[in-house]
């Protein structure tokens, strides 16, 4: 338990101010069209995703009095969609099916050669901010097993050994 | 109604009951875990699984949220429904860690009550660890969400009940939890509601961490001694000692408690707590042993009398005292001190009720009960923070605004909490100017033609001369006056006329802005206009400071009043009054509270004796006050603590706190309710028993009784609206006066059937007035903390912790505007040359051009800024 209160305390460190107030200033608009409005939390958070790239601990509270929702159940939301991250996400997001069907077409492989590669586990942003490696459960293309997207690009029938390569066409 | 059959009893209950409540009612017993009778049925435990037959087929649903309905057979304990919780224990036995040997809940776990009910053994399943949040850094409660079993009751109290919305789920699937955001430690009212309901111990009062068992403890029942709402308390004791404090579901406030009632009980326990009588000897206080103490003072008391004669003499009371000891003081006073000059409260903060509720209505006293609030569909509060004077009347208007959209109307010179609610209008009024929006609403109510004539004239006279005395008070002049827009006073007015339950909320106390007597004549003939007088979710509120701020108005303890609101003019309740109390009551009307000080300064008054007050601190005009006092020949105080009073006084008496003593209180709606005695062993005295040892000296051996409850018996003898109170029929609701017989349940709601004094009276308003402006930049608006509440909460060391005095709250740009950080020292000067320093903080409740001050401690002397008539200033504040 002490370990784990040890990560949780290293974690709020790490969410200390990364964006600055002139920065947060663009949040204004999506205030503005969503002012005191409860109801219209996850396109906010989406809008605003779309702005920073992560929603971090300013964001959201800006966001909390600006559509007069409390803090906590805006971090609650945040963290119970998978699509919201209160991370900073790397250039390029990895999302690789581990569906049944990738799996056993290979899909186990992939995730090796990308945490060998890459250098990043499930979750994980590489120190260059070039990827972020999510693992999903289905991306409803099992036609086209293995599969992974890359950003909005879907890569199927993707042969093990040519991982590198497709990762190569994303700097 | 309707009428079905459960476990073969036949209950019937109101439509809109659910099952559960109706097997309550029929007195079976429902296994729940997520289920309180404040919150919204949720049915997330799945526990409460019946099996109802209905038109022929049986189907298994949750009790709590499905309502009951005719000719429903509910079956509660079926093999299959037996069978279905057991499995339902083992799922939630799956990853609920067994620490039971070490966890401060067991033995009140109501999830272990459950496993060892349904013998539940080894589960089938594999058990799994997960970690989830720890919160040991948070006053007061202790997370550990480990334990927790996502039965939500913790989230919906604090969202629902508290208002605060600390606590959300977070997460999502197996790893969900609950957690502030970010999950940083509690900040919020820490009322302790989400440790109170916690079924498990995932969430925990800290101080029970190794304490003791709940079964250990020694359970007594009272009522708690901060605030007016008259709160059931259960103490616990353990070794003599009390270590817990919960609240009994049954009482009024259903279990819900506010930080003061739940943690502030230290104070009992402070070290500085007087334990020994001091006498001025030398020019010093030495303690000195109880007779030696009394003796001195029934002399320096006689010697006052005998020389000039009882009007040079003088008493302050308290609105702390049990009726029983305002009873027998007044008593003490009139005819043992023989002076009339008898007040309490600064004489000051209970003259809404008896110059402008009881001259208008009848009775001087709020005509409906608080717990009305939570039906009513608009709520004006006017200049009442109440969620920092009385929480638990928040938590009723949190109810009514979340559940039936009830819009709350603020009128008020900070933001309050309730200002954030959907729905809420803010009218933001210059300090003091409270009562001119409340007339401005009531004269657009009249030019629009929105008043039942007709039922008002049968009610109600002087309509006409209102109608005139308001010619005035147009929503243009009202916003010139209070700085809110012409449009928003006109909105609010259209809202409340227009709501079907519409209450006002005003709130008394000493140096409160707005507590004024052409405030409460605004809103009662308001609420009388609009035809809310009599009716239920209505009304006028008006919340008093202390514990028994109407008992101590009806014991009397005023210069004019006798118990029972007679006037001490009247010749026959004077004969009633003497002939029982053995001894001549003044004829005439004594001094205030604020004329004794004057006459003491001058030199006519020359003895007083000050009963659980602390003018120095409390009273507005400091140096005024000290200086008085100082020029006394004699002054007593009685009092637990070492107060700025107690400190030239020529002879300092301890009394017992509340939790040593026994009587009633009555809380600000009209219910009186038992005090019991919890603490033993304890060497003060009750006031009681000084009241009597005194009179004794004093030449008045008649004066005495067997105990309390003797003395009930004789209030409700002489008091009409407590005849029918004994301490007998005080059970856990306690009785609401008037009750006039002993089969008299006791009315909740005045003035249904009509006034007693015939018809209302509307009284005219007084003439506008005039803004004034003294240069100076910023008003200091003398403000209330939830902590904090005077002498009492500043000595709780737990209070402390989470409160501690001393800083002035600003609005982020005034900050700005000054240079100033967070924490900054900033030196605040008045007109009057009155100076004080406090830390700087960041509020939101502070409007721009304001600086909230608490006048709560002592060591701030705020009340050197403020005077008399002006509770209000305005200063000019500095970086130091």
């Amino acid at each position: 338990m002490e370990e784990r209160d040890a990560i949780l305390k290293k974690k709020r460190e790490a969410d200390r101010v990364i964006i600055t107030p002139d920065e947060l200033e663009q949040l204004d608009p999506v205030i503005e069209k969503y002012y005191g409005n409860p109801g219209y939390l996850i396109p906010a958070l989406k809008e605003a995703q779309e702005i920073f790239g992560y929603l971090p601990q300013e964001v959201q509270y800006k966001l909390a009095v600006g559509l007069n929702i409390p803090a906590s159940h805006v971090y609650g939301v945040v963290t119970f969609y998978s699509f919201f991250t209160i991370q900073p996400r790397g250039r390029h997001v990895i999302r690789l099916c581990l569906g049944t069907a990738c799996y056993v077409k290979g899909a186990k492989e992939i995730l090796e050669i990308v945490q060998r590669e890459v250098g990043i586990d499930v979750g994980q942003t590489s120190d260059d901010g070039r990827f972020t490696l999510e693992a999903v459960r289905c991306l409803g293309a099992c036609g086209l097993a293995p599969v992974f997207l890359v950003g909005e690009n879907t890569h199927g029938n993707v042969i093990p050994g040519q991982t590198v390569k497709i990762l190569d066409g994303y700097q | 109604m309707v009428t079905l059959t459960i476990d073969g009893v036949e209950v019937t209950v109101e439509r809109g009951t659910t099952i559960l409540e109706a097997a309550q009612q029929a007195g079976i017993r429902i296994p729940t875990l997520c289920h309180d009778k404040r919150l919204i049925p949720y049915g997330s435990c799945r526990l409460c699984m019946v099996e109802v037959t209905a038109r022929g087929r049986t189907r298994t649903m949750p009790a709590c949220f499905n309502p009951a309905r005719d000719g429903m057979e509910v079956a509660t304990h079926t093999e299959n429904l037996i069978y279905s919780r057991k499995m339902q224990l083992m799922l939630l036995l799956r990853s609920h860690p067994l620490l039971c040997p070490s966890c401060d809940a067991a033995g009140d776990c109501q999830l272990q009550n459950l496993v060892h009910e349904y013998e539940v053994g080894e589960p089938p399943f594999a058990r799994e660890s997960r970690y989830f949040h720890v919160d040991n850094e948070s006053h007061f409660i202790r997370h550990n969400m480990n334990l927790c079993i996502r039965c939500g009751m913790c989230v919906r109290i604090c969202d629902e009940v508290q208002g605060q919305r600390e606590l959300s789920f977070v997460n999502r699937g197996m790893e969900c939890e609950v957690s502030t955001d970010f999950g940083r430690p509690l900040d919020c009212e820490f009322c302790g509601q989400c440790a109170s309901v916690c079924p498990v111990g995932a969430i925990t009062s800290k101080w029970l961490v190794g304490t003791g068992r709940q079964f250990e403890l020694k359970k007594t029942d009272t009522t708690c001694a901060f605030c007016s709402l008259g709160c059931r308390l259960t103490l616990g004791e353990k070794n003599d000692k009390i270590v817990y404090v919960d609240s009994p579901h049954a009482g009024p406030n259903e279990g819900s408690l506010c930080v003061k009632g739940r943690y502030g009980w230290p104070y009992v326990y402070a070290e500085q707590r007087l334990t020994k009588p001091l006498i001025r000897k030398d020019g010093s206080l030495r303690e000195v042993d109880w007779n030696e103490a009394l003796a001195f003072v029934a002399n320096g008391l006689m010697k006052v009398k005998n020389a000039t004669g009882g009007s040079s003499l003088g008493a302050i009371g308290s609105a702390r005292l049990t009726n029983e000891e305002a009873y027998v003081f007044n008593r003490f006073v009139r005819t043992v001190m023989e002076t009339a000059n008898l007040d309490h409260a600064g004489g000051h903060a209970y003259r809404p009720l008896t110059d402008a509720f009881g001259p208008a209505l009848g009775y001087p006293a709020s005509p409906n009960s608080v717990r009305e609030l939570r039906d009513a569909d608009v709520v004006v509060l006017f200049g009442a923070d109440i969620t920092e004077t009385h929480p638990i009347a928040k938590n009723e208007v949190i109810a009514a605004n979340g559940r039936r959209k009830a819009r709350p109307i603020i009128v008020d010179s900070i933001q309050t909490k309730l200002t954030e609610r959907m729905g809420s209008l803010f009218l933001q009024v210059r300090p003091g100017t409270e009562y001119v929006i409340a007339n401005a609403m009531l004269k657009w109510i009249i030019d629009g033609d929105m008043v039942d004539k007709k039922a008002l004239d049968l009610r109600a006279n002087g309509f006409d001369e209102l109608t005139a005395s308001l010619a005035e008070y147009t929503v243009e002049n009202a916003a010139r006056i209070t700085g809110v827009s012409a449009h928003l006073i006109a909105e609010a007015a259209k809202v409340y006329a227009e709501a079907g339950n519409a209450a006002i909320v005003l709130a008394s106390g000493m140096n409160r802005v707005g507590n004024t007597v052409e405030l409460a004549q605004a809103a009662v003939n308001l609420a009388l206009v609009t035809g809310r007088i009599g009716k239920r979710s209505s009304g006028v509120h008006l919340l008093s400071e202390k514990a028994n701020s109407q008992g101590a108005l009806d014991m009397g303890l005023a210069p004019d009043l006798l118990p029972g609101f007679h006037r001490i003019e009247d010749e026959a309740a004077r004969a009633k009054f003497s002939e029982v109390w053995d001894g001549a009551i003044p004829e005439s009307k004594g001094l205030s509270a604020r004329e004794m000080l004057d006459n003491a300064e001058s030199g006519e008054l020359r003895g007083l004796y000050v009963v659980g007050e602390n003018p120095v601190d409390s009273y507005p005009d400091r140096g005024r006050v000290e200086k008085a006092l100082s020029s006394l020949e004699f002054l007593v105080v009685q009092d637990m603590f070492m107060t700025s009073t107690a400190k030239v006084a020529h002879a300092v008496l301890p009394v017992a706190s509340f939790a040593e003593k026994s009587g009633t209180y009555t809380s600000t709606d009209r219910r009186v309710q038992r005090l019991t005695r919890a603490i033993k062993n304890t060497s003060a005295k009750s006031d009681l028993e000084l009241f009597t040892a005194l009179a004794a000296m004093m030449g008045k051996p008649s004066l005495t009784y067997a105990g309390s409850e003797q003395i009930m018996e004789e209030i409700a003898r002489l008091v009409e609206v407590y005849a029918g109170i004994s301490y007998g029929r005080l059970g856990t609701q306690g009785l609401v006066w008037p009750c006039v017989d002993p089969d008299d349940q006791g009315k909740e709601l005045l003035y249904e059937g009509g006034f007693p004094i015939g018809k209302a009276h509307l009284v005219p308003a007084p003439t506008l007035p005039e803004p004034s402006d003294d240069g100076l930049p910023m008003y200091l608006i003398p403000a209330v903390l939830k902590f904090h509440s005077g002498s009492m909460s500043e000595r709780s060391s737990s209070l402390l912790e989470v409160c501690p005095p001393g800083t002035a709250e600003m609005n982020a740009k005034d900050l700005k505007a000054l240079g100033l950080k967070e924490g900054d020292t900033v030196k605040i000067t008045s007109g009057n040359g009155a100076s004080v320093q406090v830390a700087a903080k960041w509020s939101r409740r502070a409007v721009e051009g304001s600086v909230i001050v608490p006048y709560h401690f002592s060591a701030l002397k705020l009340n050197t800024f403020t005077k008399w008539d002006q509770p209000v200033v305005k200063v000019k504040v500095e970086k130091v």
